[in-house]
């Protein structure tokens, strides 16, 4: 046993440095690493920022919230749905289904942004009659040219 | 020395292309399934072979087996690097492995007439092909960046050559030549023992390399960089192996692969000293297990062709059956990462400070860009994110970044469950080494 003592403490060494690298491994998440979870929209998100530019963000991302949770998908995925063309996914709703989901959610941000008191009434009217009429494209657009206005 | 030298050069051809997989992907078009054919063809081969071998080879001069086995193995090398669609160079790289398998077997005679004792042949012999082995993705992988993957093929070519040589100058002592003796049995411990350390090895060999290059986007030569080191790491642990009791060697290297693997599947980010760190444990523990297992598979008594042929084929066929298992695995969670990822991307994307301007049509070019890249390719995320200014906006080019390690994180998590497999394999080895540790070494 002594003349293998300096052995056995090298392979006691190497079974300390497996066990350190799991220990730390774990200790720096890596049982949520690469976890695909997403939000749920029917929940409330917590939103950073503030100014114009992260109120019609707010309004914008909400809408799409809504509008994912009354189709019972995620967020991510109605907006991957909005664009035409191949690709992943494949479009699980017709366009009427989108547009009256969308159209739904965007009201409904809205209300919530003018009951937080973060739009004024008069541009809350303006944007429900917008949304109200406008085509799903120009919902779309309407809400990018809308943000590229405040946000640049 | 030259005969030694082929025997690693033949070991090492089970995983040298593996860090060429996404050239040849890219140059064969074809799909990762398919080049992964280029790799199975080979140690499928070398197994089947083998294994059919151990009723005929002991009836052979080993000389002969040996050149005959070099003269394949050279000119199906010569083949491989000339192929021009994948199914040729799968058939050859099949041609390679009867050729290699005739070769691993012929050379222990001719190595133990070399160096004066079966014994030492046979110590020779085992370095060759532990080192050989733990080399091959890194050579493969500086071979491809230096030249081309043609080059891995173009450069086994002299070294069989000079190998024949060698056969041919070697004069066989009639000791090394054996009759039939029906022990072979005695070191069948030993050999599912190194069956089932081969299957780990797939995690180490192919999973982690391929992982590296493909999925974190690393050149050949950055992930040569990374895998070389294993083998330096299973040349360090060459003195402790000596030192430590046998039984004890085998427990702690196997223990030291299952570490090793549970820590390439429990990676938590995509930094590489995570990598380093779980490899040079591999590396170590195939350093303690593979000589000591091989040299008791080794088996003196049942005769040394006999007994190194049922080896080779034993071994090649735990990495066939371990590269078998996972292929389904991970043609099961690759495509469904890549969808997961493209989620989690948009996620980040819709998430990320940047004007609403940019962040909706990003996010949905990304999924342009995801399907616009081929099965088991990274989707190019330069053009979204260029086309909306990455070069100048700071925020755009921070977004971009978290979207790409979004990805990678996605699809590394991917890899997970064949890591888990694969030290699963360990595992088992592991428990093999302590339940059956007095029959394990003969």
């Amino acid at each position: 046993m002594s003349a293998h003592r300096p052995a056995y403490v090298a392979l006691a060494a190497l079974l300390v440095a497996a066990a350190a690298l799991l220990v730390v491994e774990l200790g720096l998440g890596a049982t949520h690493y690469g976890s695909s979870k997403l939000a749920d929209p029917c929940r409330p998100r917590a939103f950073a920022g503030s100014g114009l530019d992260a109120t019609v963000q707010r309004v914008v991302l909400d809408g799409i919230d809504g509008a994912a949770c009354r189709l019972g998908t995620s967020r991510e995925q109605f907006v991957l749905s909005l664009a035409s063309g191949a690709g992943y996914p494949p479009r699980r709703w017709n366009r009427h289904t989108i547009e009256v989901a969308l159209r739904a959610g965007m009201l409904a941000a809205v209300d919530d942004a003018a009951q937080r008191g973060e739009i004024p009434d008069f541009l809350a009217t303006i944007l429900r009659g917008a949304i109200r009429s406008a085509p799903l494209d120009q919902l779309i657009r309407g809400a990018v040219t809308l943000g590229n206005l405040f946000g640049g | 020395m030259l005969v030694a030298a082929a025997v690693a050069i033949a070991f090492a051809d089970s995983s040298i292309v593996v860090l060429a997989l996404p050239q040849l992907y890219g140059q064969l078009h074809t799909s990762i399934q398919g080049v992964a054919w280029v790799v199975t063809a080979y140690n499928a081969a070398v197994a089947v072979t083998a294994l059919a071998l151990i009723v005929l080879v002991h009836r052979f001069h080993g000389g002969i087996v040996l050149a005959v086995g070099l003269v394949v193995f050279l000119a199906a090398s010569i083949a491989c690097a000339l192929a021009g669609s994948l199914s040729f160079l799968v058939a050859v790289r099949a041609v390679q492995g009867v050729g290699a398998a005739l070769l691993l077997a012929g050379s222990l005679p001719v190595l133990a007439s070399l160096t004066g004792s079966a014994a030492r042949g046979a110590a020779m012999w085992t370095i060759a092909g532990t080192f050989g082995a733990a080399l091959g993705p890194a050579l493969g992988g500086v071979l491809t960046q230096a030249f081309d993957w043609r080059a891995i093929f173009a450069f086994q070519a002299p070294v069989a050559a000079l190998g024949l040589v060698g056969a041919l100058r070697a004069h066989v002592d009639p000791v090394a030549e054996e009759g039939y003796t029906p022990r072979l049995s005695r070191s069948l411990p030993a050999n599912v023992c190194l069956g089932l350390v081969f299957g780990a090895l797939v995690g180490v060999l192919f999973l982690s390399v391929l992982m590296v290059i493909t999925v974190w986007g690393h050149s050949p030569i950055g992930g040569a960089a990374i895998v070389s080191v294993l083998p330096a790491a299973t040349l360090a642990v060459r003195p402790l192996e000596s030192r430590l009791p046998r039984i004890t060697a085998v427990q702690g290297g196997a223990a030291l692969l299952v570490g090793g693997l549970l820590g390439l599947a429990l990676l938590p980010s995509t930094n590489v000293v995570f990598v380093i760190w779980a490899l040079a444990l591999c590396g170590a523990g195939l350093g303690l297990t593979v000589p000591v297992l091989s040299n008791a598979a080794l088996d003196l008594g049942a005769g040394l062709t006999r007994s190194g042929t049922l080896t080779i084929g034993v071994r090649h066929l735990g990495l066939v059956l371990a590269l078998a298992s996972i292929a389904p695995l991970l043609a099961h969670s690759l495509p469904s990462a890549g969808d997961r990822a493209l989620l989690r991307a948009t996620a980040v994307m819709l998430d990320a400070p940047v004007s609403l301007g940019k962040k909706i049509p990003i996010a949905l070019d990304l999924r342009g860009a995801f399907h616009q890249a081929r099965d088991g390719q990274r989707p190019d995320l330069s053009k979204p994110f260029e086309s909306h200014g990455a070069a100048t906006d700071p925020n755009v080019a921070a977004a971009r970044d978290d979207v790409i390690n979004a990805i990678e994180s996605t699809i590394t998590r991917a890899f997970r469950p064949a890591f888990v497999l694969c030290a699963a394999f360990a595992a088992v080895a592991l428990g093999l080494a302590y339940f059956l540790r007095r029959r394990l070494l003969g």
